[in-house]
């Protein structure tokens, strides 16, 4: 039970902690039962998902060799106003017997996983329990919560935001990171400002400033050579005007022990930066972005001994990938995840952070135009390139030295085109064309780089108002890896609420015979309002698998999975 | 020990089920495309209904909606309806919001809940989202998107000004 939720009030031994556990559920419970019937239910809103799998052995793929082949994960979620300014949440979560592979097995049995009193009066926010909050464009600072990632890094403790006037508004914090149902031991505190500048001097354009401060104080491993605390300064400037806009923002990590074979260095220690700088130009049927980031040594964790963990867990800072997020399986093969940490495993293959840039342009063509025809046609294109930091890097004695604005080794570049067309008022066309560079090598360690053309057509052809057909038609081209891939979809809207589909990925071209795999899933889903059932049977890739800007792997897997998503307003 | 909790919990939920209600949308920020913040109340619509709608720049069948009504928004605006389009992107792809609601030139209000703030509010597991909104009382609310279904939704728009009208 060490380090669990309820640890932090006053376990001493075991069987107390599992007494003083059932006794806080049945409390929790007779509180539901109790304000059931009060006045305070008009403001109750309650929520339940529930995915359940059980997976089972393939002939092709191999059989199933862990425990538990059924797995669940089961959230219910209450939120209330139960006093004047006062609101209440409250999330129990169930993995049960086993949650569902590719989540952290520090989700175990059946527990609280937020609890949150929240009070609100004129300028005055203060929250009591479980605190979600972004500092910036969270570089510094981001807790959140995507339950299809096994993401919930909130922050156990005391969060206060102030406005001190229209101008001016001020958020502090502090607490205990949650992983899985434990709490890091390290403990987070920080401090964010943001002035509106441009009501200060009555600008038409929006100015704003901002500075924030973020601490991790972790005692468990102790040091000469390094501060347990770890300190990150910010600073972010953002302007908007009529067809214009800029923002800049600059972090600076304090120092930091490397991991070095999964342990924190004692020589190895190094400071920390990023440099991000957004700007654009818009105007009616027009919008050009183009964004550069510079990254060292820069993931926080709450605690030092966590880096680097699989799982994504005791992050507290957000560095995504910035490329474009597909939506497509074959353009998702091999994404690009943010290379943010030093990494001195492998010789020749030494990093400490990543340098580029990405641009987008969308534009659309008038409608009743040559080429905007009678419903108009839009088109966006996105480029972006990413690479190690360049400078000197010593293997043999662990130390390096970038240059600032030195491109070293390339990870990865896109280059992508989307046309979407709507040709009547019955069928529609989305098609896009994606090259794509992406060096397994540098990224994953594993050989090989891969120079891919990645081609999709997405048909849309609609019956009725109710009835609709979905066909997608995608090819994945390249001569490295495991050569070339098809893909298709199809999908049935029955009615507006029934839907059917089936679709099959199929690596037709991969030298080993046996790994010529189709993997196909097909299933269907009812709706109705807020609540949603659906089934799928199918056989899942396995691999570096990328969504929301966070890469995981996983291992391949067959079987049924099914989902309720239910809500009463 | 384990069952009965388990059968507690499943008896809390349908005991619930037929009891709660909340209605209404939450008082919460958000962010205007210009980085200023906005409350949700101050986005209720006096002359009639709003509708929020949850999308982010990488979901296709979110855009697909968006693009579906604005083909047609002369008859939302008539129907005086306020679209609230609420971009869920984090800054992972927020910065593609701005070039693409330009790109895009939807004639309708968008906003941003980077943290996703609101959406966790509503209990939002997945987008597309669609809720509709009297005042701050929600009347409507749907998952996912077919195409069609903005049609459908404009019917029930047509359907409940009728019978605010009856009721006036």
């Amino acid at each position: 039970m060490k380090g669990t939720y309820m640890n932090l009030f006053c376990p001493k031994t075991k069987s107390l902690m599992k007494k003083f556990k059932n006794y806080l559920f049945f409390s929790i419970l007779f509180l539901f039962y109790f304000v059931n019937y009060s006045q305070f239910l008009e403001n109750m809103n309650v929520s339940f998902e529930s995915y359940s799998a059980y997976y089972l052995d393939d002939k092709k793929t191999g059989d199933f060799k862990l425990e538990n082949r059924f797995r669940s994960n089961n959230y219910l979620n209450l939120k209330s106003i139960f006093a004047k300014n006062w609101n209440f949440e409250l999330q129990i979560e169930s993995y049960m017997p086993k949650p569902l592979l590719n989540y952290s097995p520090n989700f175990e049995n059946t527990n609280i996983s937020t609890l949150k009193f929240e009070y609100n009066i004129k300028d005055l926010n203060v929250v009591f329990g479980s605190i979600y909050e972004q500092f910036g464009s969270g570089t510094s600072l981001r807790t959140w919560e995507d339950k299809s990632l096994g993401i919930n890094n909130s922050l156990l403790g005391l969060n206060v935001n102030y406005k001190l006037s229209d101008e001016i508004n001020l958020t502090s914090l502090i607490g205990q990171q949650k992983k899985g149902f434990k709490y890091s031991k390290g403990f987070v505190f920080g401090l964010d400002s943001e002035i509106d500048i441009s009501q200060l001097i009555d600008s038409n354009s929006t100015f704003l400033f901002g500075l924030s401060y973020v601490g991790r104080n972790d005692q468990e491993i102790k040091s000469e050579s390094f501060d347990n605390l770890t300190n990150l300064y910010s600073a972010r400037i953002d302007y908007s005007g009529n067809s214009f806009y800029t923002n800049l923002e600059i972090t600076q990590k304090s120092n930091n022990p490397i991991l070095v074979f999964g342990t924190p260095s004692d020589t190895f220690i190094k400071k920390g930066s990023a440099y991000l700088l957004n700007t654009g130009f818009f105007n009616k049927g027009l919008g050009l972005d183009f964004t550069f980031r510079r990254l060292e040594n820069m993931t926080l964790y709450s605690e030092i001994s966590a880096a680097g963990n699989e799982f994504n867990e005791s992050i507290v800072n957000y560095l995504p990938a910035l490329t474009k997020q597909h939506d497509y399986s074959l353009t998702n093969l091999y994404v690009y995840a943010a290379q943010p940490d030093v990494n001195f495993y492998v010789e020749d293959l030494t990093k400490a952070g990543e340098i580029g840039f990405q641009t987008d342009l969308y534009y659309s063509f008038k409608k009743e135009s040559f080429l905007g025809g009678k419903y108009g046609t839009s088109i966006s294109a996105n480029f972006s390139l990413w690479n190690n930091l360049g400078g000197k890097y010593d293997f043999l004695n662990q130390s390096y030295k970038t240059d600032f604005l030195s491109f070293g080794e390339k990870y990865f570049s896109e280059l992508s085109f989307e046309i979407r067309k709507k040709w009547s008022k019955s069928f529609e066309n989305i098609f896009l064309y994606v090259n794509q560079y992406y060096d397994k090598r540098m990224i994953e360690f594993e050989s090989g780089q891969v120079k891919s053309n990645i081609f999709v057509v997405d048909n849309t052809f609609k019956i009725n108002d109710k009835k609709s057909f979905r066909l997608e038609l995608q090819h994945l081209s390249t001569k490295n890896d495991n050569k070339n891939w098809y893909a298709y979809g199809i999908e049935y809207n029955i009615s507006s609420s029934f839907s059917i589909y089936y679709n099959n990925l199929y690596n037709y071209q991969n030298p080993d015979e046996d790994k010529k795999i189709n993997y196909y899933n097909f299933g269907g889903s009812y709706t109705m309002g807020m609540n949603r059932l659906a089934v799928n049977y199918g056989r899942q890739r396995g691999g570096l698998v990328c969504t929301g800007g966070i890469c995981r792997y996983v291992p391949e897997s067959t079987g049924i999975t099914f989902s309720i998503i239910t809500s009463i307003f | 020990m384990k069952n009965l909790k388990i059968y507690f919990i499943c008896l809390s939920i349908f005991n619930f089920s037929f009891l709660l209600s909340q209605d209404r949308i939450p008082s919460m920020n958000l962010k205007t495309i210009d980085g200023k913040t906005i409350n949700t109340k101050s986005l209720s619509n006096k002359n009639g209904l709003t509708v929020y709608s949850f999308w982010a720049t990488w979901c296709v069948p979110c855009i697909n909606e968006l693009d579906d009504i604005d083909k047609e928004i002369d008859k939302w605006k008539e129907a005086k309806v306020n679209i609230v389009a609420v971009s869920t992107d984090d800054s992972r792809t927020k910065r593609r919001v701005r070039p693409m609601i330009n790109g895009k030139n939807w004639d309708f209000a968008i906003y941003l809940d980077e943290n996703q703030d609101l959406k966790r509010a509503l209990n939002i597991s997945g987008i597309p989202h669609t809720i509709v909104v009297r005042g701050n009382k929600i009347i409507y609310r749907r998952i996912g998107y077919k195409p069609g279904d903005e049609r459908n939704l404009y019917e029930f728009i047509l359907s409940q000004n009728k019978k605010f009208d009856e009721k006036i």
